[in-house]
Order: structure tokens, then sequence, then C-alpha cells
């Protein structure tokens, strides 16, 4: 009786190592896709280039808030400052390829960089896509009580007082230089004869122009919502194929008589170069759920941010367009090097 | 209905267990973050935002605001006690803070600084409760030239904090300017000073700057005199005379006048702030003269001032959408999840939520004096614990801080650089606060001069056309003059706010 009992013992104790050495095999030699089906089995980074509460630090946070919550492992927004963004993004390009570290990237650590800056320690496109999230539309604005009603009037004011003209942008080389660059391109305006003021930042630029310190600019639905809605700024025209919910009486671009105006700001995950493709197809499928989720897609509204999905492929040529579209702005600028 | 019985209902709300409850916790944390080194109130609510996806918006909106202004009170602890501003905006408190500490009155600057936190912090937010949507107007009107005047008018305090030598106050000061100028030009992007190192490009980040020229400085310089501590010197007593409380009153309500104006501009950083308060008592003040030695004014004013700048500064945040401050910033992200957008119709739309807030900040400066005064006692024990244990202490905090701030470990070696730095000012009897002023300054000068040209195509006439900006730079000017006679007449030149040696 003892007997038959230790060697069951025996039998089963010699299964269970049989069968976990088995496995162990198994996972060694199969390690890679039975890895990524488990992915994220840690924290993961997700870097953000600006400092807390800026259009991509918001996107970040919601996204996070999202994924974390489905997947059931933190994704913990990291705000790695300074440079413009160039600091932020070095890192996450120089960074290990494995899925830990990513980046709620945007326009201005793309391509505009790569189109304004030819000594940056990365090439601007090494970057693996992954999905983009948001548009930030451009918003073209004066001073509230400003006598021009379109962009037409300002047009007009300009060409005749080129030399008074004052118009404001966040940063030397940021998106709001390129939508007023853009903007008197298209109109057939000499934008060296007009007046340049440079603050450090969305906020300054728009107190400034609600306080008549300059007398125009263009900036993100986001940075313009509150000091539209309490009547410091009149917003002319905002760069989308339609007018937005809340800002019914703002005319687009096209309707304001400028279909060429397409300066638009972004926001989109996407990884340090060679990232392994599991990866990259989990984000994206989870970011596209979100994208059809209606909590979700209330809440961007909030933040002042358009849904605008797209996946790697279709997200790796929206930037190669952009890069096209701002590299000739760029020199036209002066502010390439 | 009028403000007052807006006001009261906001009280009602405020007062509910659970508004008192996230109040209290906001302040508990803003205390802790404004103590910790490098750990600011943008970082503190930055990591609590998230809380917000599991908090209704009042709650959640009165805890972030508390850490922002807890964090104002918390900031002086380590200025006094061991002579390292926990803020930036707590950096000028210790050139009496200190000193009073060495005199064995750690109590009294400790108790005193949250008194003039406490008083400023609510007289100002009657200028908040009352004046809001008028005040942003103002905050509007001024332009990059009047900013322009006023930081001209900020680095006549320059020659006032050089100590006993111009000379070694100038290269202090023009040391900080030169560190400032690191990075990105801002106005052409053009990247100077960077040598070719990635992380240089995003300048040279000032937190890191005063946690080694303070902290690990201090510490340097700690065991190189064999610890002869503070601990060293008993405490006369825990908390300030009737006489003491009377004396700061003036200063009390000086800064808060200070601090509540100057806070409601987006382009003038709380560090400065602090210094503009300073600097005016130490005029004003009939205790001028004793300034750097340890007089209570000297703590009362820019404590008190760095509070009345955190209501001040809901004020363009409140009334138009516009954050001050990068803390505010991040509180304005929180508001915007919501879809709480700032603005003059937040009060015609959400006039439950705003005066809820408003009113809590009121309940919220209550909680922190009756919460700081009896830390006093248990703080000033903390300079007791002996160097050995609390000088490494000191460092790995300040390692922690530096490297919070950016999280990066570039950040950590620039505060063990400014570390050896800060030990030779300290021994070639260098003064650092020049730096730290020129540090904060030179950015608001620099753009705001390069901007004004700007707007007048490079016409210098703009300052002479806008009389607040003249107001201000001529002002300024002859403050400097007014001093530099002084220092002459005096001979040596010691104003008051040089650094004791044997330190």
């Amino acid at each position: 009786m003892m007997n038959t009992m230790r060697r069951s013992v025996r039998v089963w104790l010699a299964i269970c190592g049989t069968a976990s050495l088995v496995l162990m095999l198994v996972a060694a030699l199969g390690g890679a896709p039975a890895g990524a089906a488990t992915y994220p089995t840690r924290p993961v980074d997700m870097v953000v280039a600006f400092a807390p509460g800026g259009g991509a630090d918001v996107t970040a946070r919601l996204v996070a808030g999202y994924v974390s919550k489905k997947w059931g492992q933190p994704i913990n927004v990291v705000n790695r400052t300074g440079g413009g963004g160039i600091v932020g993004t070095h890192e996450v390009l120089t960074s290990r390829p494995d899925g830990y570290t990513l980046m709620m990237d945007n326009h201005a650590v793309n391509a505009m960089l790569g189109a304004s800056q030819t000594d940056l320690p990365f090439k601007w496109d090494e970057r693996t896509p992954i999905a983009r999230v948001t548009f930030d539309p451009v918003f073209y604005v004066v001073k509230f009580d400003a006598p021009w009603r379109s962009l037409k009037e300002v047009v007009a004011h300009i060409k005749a007082n080129p030399r008074t003209f004052r118009w404001g942008t966040a940063h030397a080389g940021g998106i709001s230089t390129f939508a007023i660059t853009q903007f008197f391109s298209v109109a057939g305006l000499d934008i060296a004869q007009t007046n340049r003021v440079v603050f450090p930042g969305g906020a300054p630029t728009l107190t400034a122009l609600a306080g008549g310190h300059v007398d125009f600019a263009g900036q993100q639905w986001s940075e313009v919502l509150g000091l539209i809605a309490g009547k410091k700024i009149r917003a002319l025209a905002v760069v989308l194929p339609g007018r937005l919910k809340d800002f019914p009486d703002v005319p687009t671009a096209r309707e304001a008589g400028f279909p060429e105006l397409d300066v638009v700001g972004w926001q989109g995950v996407t990884g340090p170069p060679g990232l392994q493709a599991e990866v990259a197809d989990r984000w994206d499928q989870a970011i596209r759920e979100a994208a059809a989720d209606p909590s979700f897609l209330d809440q961007a509204a909030k933040i002042g941010k358009v849904i605008a999905y797209l996946g790697p492929q279709d997200f790796r040529k929206f930037m190669q367009a952009e890069y096209d579209k701002y590299l000739p702005l760029a020199i036209k600028m002066g502010i390439r090097k | 209905m009028d403000t007052l019985s807006l006001l009261a209902n906001g009280f009602v709300a405020a007062l509910s267990p659970q508004n008192l409850l996230f109040a209290f916790l906001g302040s508990v944390l803003g205390t802790l973050v404004g103590v910790l080194p490098g750990i600011g109130p943008t970082s503190g609510i930055a990591i609590l935002l998230p809380l917000t996806a599991f908090l209704p918006p009042t709650p959640a909106i009165i805890m972030l605001a508390a850490i922002y202004y807890g964090a104002m009170y918390g900031g002086s602890t380590t200025a006094i006690l061991v002579n390292i501003p926990g803020e930036v905006s707590s950096v000028v408190t210790t050139l009496d803070g200190y000193q009073m500490a060495r005199q064995g009155r750690a109590g009294q600057a400790l108790a005193i600084a949250a008194i003039s936190s406490f008083v400023a912090g609510t007289l100002s937010l009657l200028g908040l409760t009352f004046f809001a949507p008028p005040l942003a107007d103002v905050a509007l009107a001024i332009g990059p030239p009047e900013y322009t005047g006023l930081v001209i008018l900020a680095l006549a305090v320059v020659v006032s904090l050089s100590g006993r030598s111009l000379r070694k106050g100038l290269a202090s000061a023009l040391l900080g300017a030169l560190i400032a100028m690191v990075g990105l030009d801002p106005q052409s992007g053009r990247r100077r000073f960077t040598f070719g190192v990635p992380q240089l490009i995003g300048g040279i980040d000032f937190i890191s700057v005063i946690i080694g020229l303070y902290a690990i400085a201090e510490v340097l310089v700690s065991i190189e005199e064999a610890m002869a501590r503070v601990s060293a010197i008993p405490i006369t007593r825990l908390f300030p005379s009737l006489a003491d409380i009377k004396a700061c009153i003036g200063a009390m309500v000086r800064c808060t006048l200070v601090g509540f104006g100057l806070g409601l501009l987006p382009g003038c950083t709380p560090g400065a702030i602090s210094f503009f308060s300073y600097d005016l008592e130490r005029r004003v003040s009939r205790a001028g003269s004793q300034f750097g030695t340890g007089a209570i004014q000297g703590v009362a004013s820019p404590e008190g001032a760095n509070n009345a700048a955190t209501s001040g500064g809901f004020v363009p945040l409140l009334a138009l959408g516009i954050p001050p401050t990068p803390a505010l910033a991040v509180l304005l992200g929180g508001l915007m999840i919501y879809g709480l957008q700032p603005g003059p119709l937040l009060f015609e739309k959400q006039p439950a939520f705003v005066w809820t807030v408003i009113a809590s900040m009121y309940v919220g400066n209550v909680m922190l004096l009756i919460l700081n005064l009896p830390l006093v006692g248990i703080w000033v024990r903390l300079v007791m614990v002996p160097y050995p244990v609390l000088g490494p202490l000191i460092l790995v905090f300040s390692v922690l801080g530096a490297f919070s701030v950016r999280n990066s470990t570039f950040d950590v070696w620039v505060a063990l650089a400014f570390g050896l730095l800060g030990y030779a000012m300290r021994r070639l009897d260098f003064p650092e606060t020049p730096l730290v002023l020129t540090l904060i300054l030179t950015p608001i000068l620099e753009n705001s001069l390069r901007q004004s040209l700007s707007m007048s195509a490079g016409d210098v006439h703009i300052f002479f056309e806008r009389p607040v900006a003249l107001g201000f730079a001529v002002v300024g000017v002859v403050l400097t003059a007014v001093t530099l006679y002084a220092r002459r007449r005096a001979g040596t030149g010691a104003t008051g706010a040089s650094r004791q040696e044997g330190s």
C-alpha cells in the first residue's frame, strides 16, 4: 500500500517535472511570439517632449488612461521637456525598441522639425509610426474689437499698411509660424515687410493679442477656446474640412476664401526605430478602438481635439506629406538651418 | 445674485465633508511638495492629474488648487532650517530665515512664515473674489515694453543683494545671465552655448541650479566646518511674540499688494515676485538695515508675497483661461478634462463650481495655518538630527529632486556641478542670490526687449511712448543710483543683505 503510494507520487513528480521542462523549453524557443502576445508585461513609458498641460500632454494622458484601463497595465506619461521638444524626442528615438518606451508625437517635433532643422541629433523620419490619434486645428485670430471681420479684410489691411502690422507666434519655428507664413504666401503678401513678434508659447502669444500688443495670430483650438468664448479675441477662420460643432459661427479656411491653408496640429503615438511589429499592431488596435468609442470622442472634444485616427501605413504617408508641405515654407521663412 | 451671496453658497459647498477632505489632502500634499526641493507644485499637480478620472470636478480641482497654494507654505521650511529653498520662490527667504535659525529663532521664523502666508493668502483672495474680471483686463494691458521696464526695475535689486563687494555681486549676476542664455535663442530658435550636447539644447534647468548652489553646497560647507550646526544653539522660543507679529503687519500688507499685483501678470514668475517684495520691504521697513542678519520682516515679506501671487495667478486663469505659471497650466489641463473652459463664461455658466473652489481656498488657507503652526515644533527638532544623518539625507533628496524635474540624469550632473560652484562661491565670499535672480530675470528681459523692438520695427521710441514701461524703467534706474550712492557713503558698502561669513 505504502509502496504503491510512494510510486504513484514519484510518477506524478516525474510527469510534473517533464511537463514543466517541456513548457520551459517551449517558452524559451518560442519566446518572441509568446512574449508579444502578453505585451505589456510591465508598465510602459509614454514620453511627452513638452511640459504638462500642453496639447501633446493632454492627449497622452487621455490615451494612457484608456489603454491602461483596457490592458490592466500602467501607461506612465513622462514629460521630458527642453529644446523645443528635441531633448525628449532624441531620448525616445535612441531608446530600446522593446515597446516600453514610446512617445506621444506631435506636429512640432516631427516633420516640422525635420523641415526646419538640418543638424538635429536624430533623423526626423526614423521613428516607427504607430497611429495618429487627434487633430488640434489652427484658428486664425484677431483681437475681439479689431476692425477686421474676415481674413480678406486682414489681407487688404496688410497690403495697405505692411510696416505697422504685427503678428505674434509661439516659438521661433513652431506651428503658428508655419500657419502665418502659409497665410501670407497664399494671400500673396510679403511677410518680410511686416513685424513678427515671438513669444515663449501659445498662452503669452494670445495674451499679447488680447491686450492689443500684436494684431494677428494663428494658434490651436486648445489654446484659443477660453479667449474666444470670453470675447477677448475673434476667430476669423479654422483650418478643418468642416465647421466645429462648438464654434458654428467660425468659417473654415475654405469658406473664408483660402482653401489652400492646411497647416494642422496633430498628436499620434510613435516609437523608436525598429520597434517590433507586434507591439505596434497591439497599440494600433487599441487606439483604433478608442477612436470609435463615444466616451473617448467626447473627452477629446472637451480638451479641444478632433479624433483623426490613422493606422501605421497611412500615418507614415501623412508624415511624409507633412514634410513635403513644410520644407518649402521653412525655406521661404528663412528658418531652415 | 451678488458676489457675497455667491461666495456664501460657495462656502456652504466648500464646507461639505467631501470637499473639506480634499482641501485637507491637497493642503497636506502641497506642504510636502513644497518642503521637498525639486518636486514642485507643477509635478505634484501633474502626478495627481489622473485622479481626475475618478473624482467629480469640484473636489478634484479643490485638491489640485490646494497643492498649488499649499506648496508656498512648505517652501520656506527647509529654506529657514537648513538654508535650502524648497521652491524657487523661497530662495530669498534663506537670507534672513537661515540667520534667524542660527540665532536659535528657527521656530519664530517658521511661524511668521506661516502667519504671513496665511494673512497675505487670505487678503489676496479678497482681490480674487471681488475684482477678478476687471483685474484680468489690467493683466492684458501689460505688454512686452512694460515687462522690459519691470525687469529693469527688478535688476536694481542686484545691487542690494550684492553683499560686501559690489564687484562680486555683479560677477555673480552676470554668471546667472550667462547660464540663462544656454539653450535655444528664444527669438530665432537657434542654438547657443550648447557645444553639441543634445541635453543642453533644453537649457540649464534652474531647479537643478538651485539644488546645487544651495543644498549640495550647504552640505559641502557644513562637512568642512566640522558640523557646527544650528542644533548647538538653544532654541529660545518657539513662537514669535506679539511685538514680532505687530512689527510684521506692515510687511504683510505690502507683500500682499506686491505679490497679488505681480501675480496677475502672466509674464512674471513667482521667483521674481518674492525678490521684488523682499527688496521693497528692505527699503521701506524700519528694520531695513537689519535685513540679511535675521530680520523677521525679511521672512514675512517674501513668504507672504509668494502666497499672494498664487491668488493673483488664479485671476487670469479663471477669468481668461491664461495660465501665468507652469503649475497653473497643468491645472488648466485638469479643468479642460472636465470640460470646464475658463473664461468669463465660467463665472456665468458654472457659478457653483467657481465659487466653491474660491471659497475652498479661504478654507484651505485656514487649514494650512492650523497644519503648519504645530508642525513648527516638529520641524525645529529636524535640525537636532545629527549632521552625519541629516547631511546624507539632504544629498539623497537633492539628487532625487534634480532628477525629478525633467526625469533626466543630466540634470543630476548639473546639480552636482553647481554644488561645487556654490561651494567655491561661499569660500570666496561671492553671494549666490544675484546669480539666481538674473537666472530668473534674463529670459523675461531678453524676450520682452526683443519682442518690444519687433513690435516697433526696431524703433526704441516704443519704450518712451508707453508711460507704464517708462515709469518702471526710470524708477529702476533711480533706485540703482540711490543704492549705489548709499553704498559709497557707507564705505564698505554692506547694505544688509550680505551673507554672514562663517556660515
